[in-house]
């Protein structure tokens, strides 16, 4: 109950904001404008100060350092230079890569039946979709350890890049449904009038044209195999095989007083998913899951 | 040649002329036209099916054999009937993770919500600079959790950590954020909320970016409060999306291993330890498996069983 008076107090305090606005349209919509911006930049200020703090720490000289200067990258350079950063840094990205190229490739498809076909095959292979992205990943990772076990893919690479395609694959379909349900039929339909395949309109004409439904599939899955923690953990057992998630928190276990060193690490591992968010996040948009859960 | 104009008006529309298919009109190709179709339908779907089966429905069914079992990481071990649940349902500690799960589940849905939403109202008006702060807000949902529980670790965790020593500059006792069971909960429940809350900005803006600017010209005509107006315009527009956002997040939630691991390691005296982290602990440190997986397992029944519930609740009010 007090959750949910919680939850309904907060949108009080945004209708007043809001209404200020409104009344400041008509007499200093400037004003309004500006104390809208104060708010939201010290509402933005707290909510990235973790954040914050991990790139100062990084930028510090840590412990036992001779350098005098405010900011060093020394961190950085001795981080390389003892640890095996490098290595996990190569492996996440591989391991990565791999797991955006093919889950694109699976899903694509996939999402094209969702968004295309009507029938109880599809509901029920929709149905499927849902529950399995219910399963809590734990069930799973038990099981697959053991069978993993079996075939040498434990402390192996690939046995964790099988696992993050099989995990983007319910909401990797449903974003690319969600896009394929905004490309109207009648551009494939005029190429199957010109003797094109379901196949050949598939791909010379909805995939042409999905862009950034793609581009969006493709960060979902960047950040969920690149920020992956319980699968790494479990399936990867030597320091030649981690990633970083397990690198560094293997890293801070043995060196946690020693902040410098570890936030040059976690700053390693956080900037690929902040570039690339930084560049290309007007391409991503998750309100289309809820859309194609839906069947619109 | 009886035919009335209603009817030839039929024909004409399927193709077909006043005296029918004549001799020389090609063969009707529809069939094999549709089953192909659905042949590369079929194959379309095929990889990903797979994968599913491989992933996520061979563990599942493995798991549900295992719980019956008393096998370890290695060996497949013996049948033992429902030990395994009667053990587990019997342990205190089950019920204690069961409670803080929930908890935990419901804080984290419902806080993200409201933090998301009201920043997606705020985000919704004209403010200077206004796409930087989207951006800047997205951070912690973007940023590994294995970066931010480092972090968080960093400014929480002991008495010399930053936010313990601003508050007992703020005159407050200091407080040991991880070290007391209830504070730890409420810690780890913030830092849920904090990483959770930028997906709900997202699921929010973009079901309010489909609201019609119109319709708030036409209550604001009507006289009607800003409080009304959400209340009464804005809420129920933007319901179903905030429907599934709260199944994703419940989902999201009571799966979530890393935020918690990462952050308590389950403790102190095992307050925050969620089923989730439960299973992990009871089969990868105590080596436990059959246990391990009956709580897994259960816990994969109760979601399976709310899932396709929820599931049909979504299609449902959708026809509506």
């Amino acid at each position: 109950m007090t959750q949910i008076v919680a939850a309904s107090s907060r949108p009080i305090t945004v209708g007043q904001v809001d209404v200020r606005r409104r009344r400041a349209d008509h007499t200093s919509g400037k004003r309004g404008q500006w104390l809208r911006f104060l708010l939201i930049a010290v509402i933005t200020a707290i909510v990235i100060v973790p954040i914050f703090t991990v790139f100062l720490l990084s930028l510090q000289p840590s412990l036992g350092s001779t350098s005098t200067a405010a900011f060093t990258l020394e961190n950085f350079a001795n981080v390389f230079s003892q640890t095996s950063v490098l290595t996990w840094l190569t492996n996440s990205l591989l391991v990565t890569v791999v797991t955006v190229v093919i889950a694109v490739v699976v899903a694509a498809p996939a999402g094209y039946v969702l968004s295309r076909a009507r029938n109880k095959l599809v509901s029920g292979y929709s149905l499927i979709l849902f529950v399995v992205q219910s399963l809590p990943v734990v069930t799973a990772v038990i099981p697959l350890f053991i069978l993993f076990a079996q075939i040498g893919l434990v402390d192996n690479l690939v046995g964790v890049t099988i696992i993050y395609v099989g995990a983007t694959m319910s909401v990797a379909i449903w974003m690319m449904a969600a896009y394929f349900d905004s490309i109207p039929i009648t551009l494939e339909e005029a190429a199957w009038m010109d003797g094109a395949s379901v196949f050949g309109s598939f791909t010379r004409v909805v995939l042409r044209n999905s862009l950034p439904g793609i581009l969006s599939t493709a960060i979902f899955s960047f950040l969920l195999a690149w920020n992956d923690y319980l699968i790494a953990v479990v399936f990867l057992r030597s320091d030649g095989n981690y990633t970083l998630p397990v690198g560094l928190e293997t890293f801070f276990q043995q060196n946690a007083t020693n902040w410098g060193l570890v936030m040059a690490v976690a700053v390693v591992m956080m900037l690929p998913p902040v570039l690339l968010f930084a560049f290309l996040n007007r391409y991503f948009s998750v309100g289309g899951i809820g859309g194609s859960l839906a069947g619109k | 040649m009886t035919a009335s104009t209603a009817e030839r008006l039929n024909r004409a529309r399927r193709g077909v002329g006043v005296s029918g298919h004549g001799p020389g009109a090609p063969a009707p190709r529809r069939k094999s036209v549709i089953s192909a179709r659905a042949w590369t339908l079929l194959a379309f779907a095929l990889p990903s099916l797979l994968l599913l089966l491989l992933i996520n429905l061979y563990p599942v069914i493995y798991a549900g054999i295992q719980s019956i079992r008393n096998g370890d990481l290695i060996n497949a071990g013996d049948f033992v009937g429902f030990a395994n649940y009667a053990s587990v349902l019997s342990s205190p500690q089950f019920w204690s993770s069961a409670q803080f799960t929930l908890i935990f589940t419901i804080s984290g849905v419902f806080g993200s919500w409201a933090v998301g939403l009201a920043l997606a109202l705020l985000l919704r008006t004209r403010i200077p600079a206004g796409n930087v702060f989207k951006v800047l807000l997205l951070l912690p949902w973007i940023v590994p959790v294995v970066v931010s529980a480092t972090s968080w670790n960093f400014l929480v965790a002991t008495p010399q950590s930053p936010i313990p020593i601003l508050f007992t500059a703020l005159g407050m006792p200091n407080v040991l954020f991880l070290a007391s069971p209830v504070l730890a909960q409420v810690t780890v429940c913030i830092f849920k909320i904090w990483i959770s809350f930028p997906f709900m900005m997202m699921m929010m803006a973009s079901a309010l970016a489909s609201v019609d600017v119109n319709v708030y010209e036409a209550a604001k005509m009507d006289g009607a409060s800003t409080w009304q107006t959400f209340r009464g315009v804005t809420l129920p527009i933007i319901s179903r999306s905030t429907y599934i956002s709260w199944i994703l997040m419940t989902i999201f939630c009571v799966n979530d291993f890393p935020t918690i691991f990462l952050l308590t390691g389950g403790g102190p005296v095992n307050s925050t330890t969620s089923l989730v982290v439960l299973a992990y602990r009871t089969v990868f440190q105590n080596f436990q498996v059959g246990p391990g997986v009956a709580i897994a397992f259960l816990m994969t029944f109760v979601l399976v069983v709310i899932s396709v519930v929820l599931y049909r609740q979504i299609r449902k009010v959708n026809v509506e």
